[in-house]
């Protein structure tokens, strides 16, 4: 198998917030198709996606995303026509309808064409599912539909680059299901970058993962080679075992153990769950159990 | 005209239809051809056959527009008879400063502070009006631009039309707005002369200075430290006994022509800085728009 030419090159990244070192020294490459993005909170998700996305400029390294350099002026707009956005917490003017704010966004993106960008934005609306309600106020609109609409401007444009920031964060079950098939769709042919706090969204839609953790990459491969990290650390017991990193009771009545296993223990096939929980040690079960 | 098929009913022939097709029939006839047209699907079919397909996708694009076509409001429909382009007009009327109930509080400001003159005449019966004038546009940049104040900041930061452009169209309409309220208001004043043009210089100087604040400090903050600065500048040089402020007289407003053009220089050398977010805090602050 070849790997493909990476779309996006990030070398060395930095960037501090204060006191906060959002992010030290991070260098990773994209190549196209979906790539998960997991870490726990504050460990400089959102960050990480804003530099991609051009919003926040890093204090150190350097970013090259389809060939273009965010930090010259010139090729960041360029790059800006090139990439969709989705924020974590995207605000919506609220007596907007889903079609006057995608089509505000459009407008941001300078599609100026009236009739072109028009139909551009019932394109992306369609595109999400929310084509037959597009004339209704976002206010009236339920939650899961406007994570919808606002995955709908990132799509504007047909972007060879989409970063978004946990898509699938307050979506029910169906509605996740649905945001999956999409992003998969979308993965075909672009870079698809996405944070989110769920190993299934990971497991179902990712050919790479990433895992941040307190400003700093810890992992980067596929879903596979994630899982692989806890191969030998998964066992199963009658009780927790109190030399286990994390465990928890499953639904046969036996608990499930992450660590390192005493001797004679039965092993179990490790998920990605397994391998993204021991990656982050203590800490990250420190924060479940909290 | 038209003809029978075997079970007797009547139908549409292909000229007749061809007639209505290019409009050549008088009223009834085509009415009639429709009223048969709604309830026969054959002759439906045989009349679509003469319509240009191109035309009808056409037509039907053109429908579906006019059926999304977003609600213009008034500022929004005026900015377009005055020749901006739809799409500015629609960028600049998501500025909360071109809402009518915005326009209404600033008139109300306005009717205030020329009111306080007419009831407490003297030398300085214009003063409350020159000392508030200059905040009003302040007050509506720092509604209508910012982290945390419009929804689509974050968004917009990564569009490819740029901030500073966005945030020069909105000062541009925020001080249009409240410059043409205060003018039309300034008119009422109780002391005419060229004195009631006082705030004009130091409203530009006001509006330039705050934003080239917040080239270094988020806009918000910038906003605030003008009008504070502004306020205190007023309350140190209109204290009793002075019946005036240095500020209105010819001095001061040499003071403040040359602040709007230093500002200007500044925010043009540094423009580039509105393009990140600068580690603000981007998240949507107020209720109303803050839709998750």
């Amino acid at each position: 198998m070849t790997t493909p030419d990476p779309t996006v090159r990030v070398r060395d990244l930095g960037i501090t917030f204060g006191r906060t070192r959002a992010l030290d020294g991070v260098t990773l490459d994209l190549v196209p198709g979906v790539t998960g993005l997991l870490g726990p909170n504050g460990a400089g998700k959102t960050t990480l996606l804003r530099v991609l996305a051009t919003v926040s400029a890093p204090d150190s390294g350097s970013v090259q995303a389809l060939g273009l350099d965010p930090g010259r002026t010139d090729q960041r707009l360029d790059l800006r026509g090139r990439l969709g956005y989705m924020p974590q917490e995207p605000g919506f003017h609220a007596r907007f309808t889903a079609f006057e704010f995608v089509d505000y966004v459009a407008i941001l993106k300078e599609l100026h064409q009236r009739r072109a960008r028009h139909q551009e934005v019932r394109r992306v609306l369609e595109l999400v599912g929310l084509g037959a309600v597009r004339g209704k106020q976002i206010k009236a609109l339920s939650g899961g539909m406007r994570r919808r609409v606002a995955l709908a401007q990132a799509l504007l444009g047909d972007p060879d680059l989409l970063v978004l920031d946990e898509p699938t964060a307050g979506l029910d079950p169906e509605q996740r299901l649905r945001f999956r098939e999409l992003i998969s769709r979308l993965g075909e042919g672009r870079t698809v970058l996405l944070s989110t706090h769920q190993t299934e969204d990971v497991v179902a839609l990712a050919q790479q993962v990433l895992v941040l953790h307190l400003g700093r990459l810890r992992f980067a491969g596929t879903p596979l080679e994630l899982a692989g990290l806890a191969r030998g650390h998964v066992w199963h017991s009658q009780e927790r075992d109190p030399g286990a990193l994390a465990a928890w009771r499953t639904g046969t009545g036996q608990h499930r153990n992450i660590g390192d296993p005493p001797a004679g223990a039965e092993l179990l096939e490790p998920t990605l769950e397994d391998g993204y929980l021991l990656l982050l040690g203590g800490d990250q079960v420190e924060e479940a159990a909290a | 005209m038209g003809g029978s098929d075997t079970r007797g009913a009547w139908h549409a022939d292909g000229e007749l239809l061809a007639a209505y097709h290019d409009q050549q029939l008088d009223a009834a006839a085509r009415w009639s051809v429709e009223a048969h047209l709604t309830s026969c699907a054959a002759c439906r079919r045989q009349a679509g056959a003469l319509v240009d397909p191109a035309r009808l996708r056409r037509l039907r694009e053109a429908l579906i527009d006019a059926v999304d076509l977003p609600r213009a409001g008034v500022a929004e429909r005026l900015l377009v008879r005055l020749g901006v382009a739809g799409h500015t007009a629609r960028l600049l009327a998501a500025t909360p400063a071109l809402r009518g109930s915005w326009m209404l509080a600033v008139t109300a400001v306005l009717a205030f502070a020329v009111l306080a003159g007419w009831t407490h005449p003297g030398q300085d019966a214009n003063l409350a009006f020159l000392c508030v004038a200059p905040l009003l546009p302040l007050a509506g940049i720092a509604a209508a631009y910012g982290p945390g104040v419009d929804p689509t900041y974050e968004i917009g930061l990564a569009a490819p039309l740029g901030s500073f452009r966005l945030l020069l169209l909105r000062a541009a309409a925020v001080l249009g707005t409240a410059t043409l309220l205060a003018a039309a208001a300034s008119l009422a004043l109780p002391q005419l002369g060229p004195g009631v043009a006082g705030w004009l210089l130091p409203s530009l100087g006001l509006t330039a200075s705050s934003l080239a604040l917040a080239t270094t400090i988020a806009p918000l903050r910038a906003i605030g430290i003008t009008a504070g600065a502004w306020i205190l500048a007023v309350a140190v040089t209109v204290l009793p006994p002075a019946p005036s402020s240095v500020l209105f007289a010819v001095a001061g407003q040499v003071a403040f022509a040359a602040l709007a053009l230093l500002a200007a220089a500044v925010l043009l050398v540094r423009r580039g800085r509105f393009e990140s977010d600068r580690g603000f805090d981007t998240t949507p602050r107020f209720a109303a728009r803050r839709l998750r």
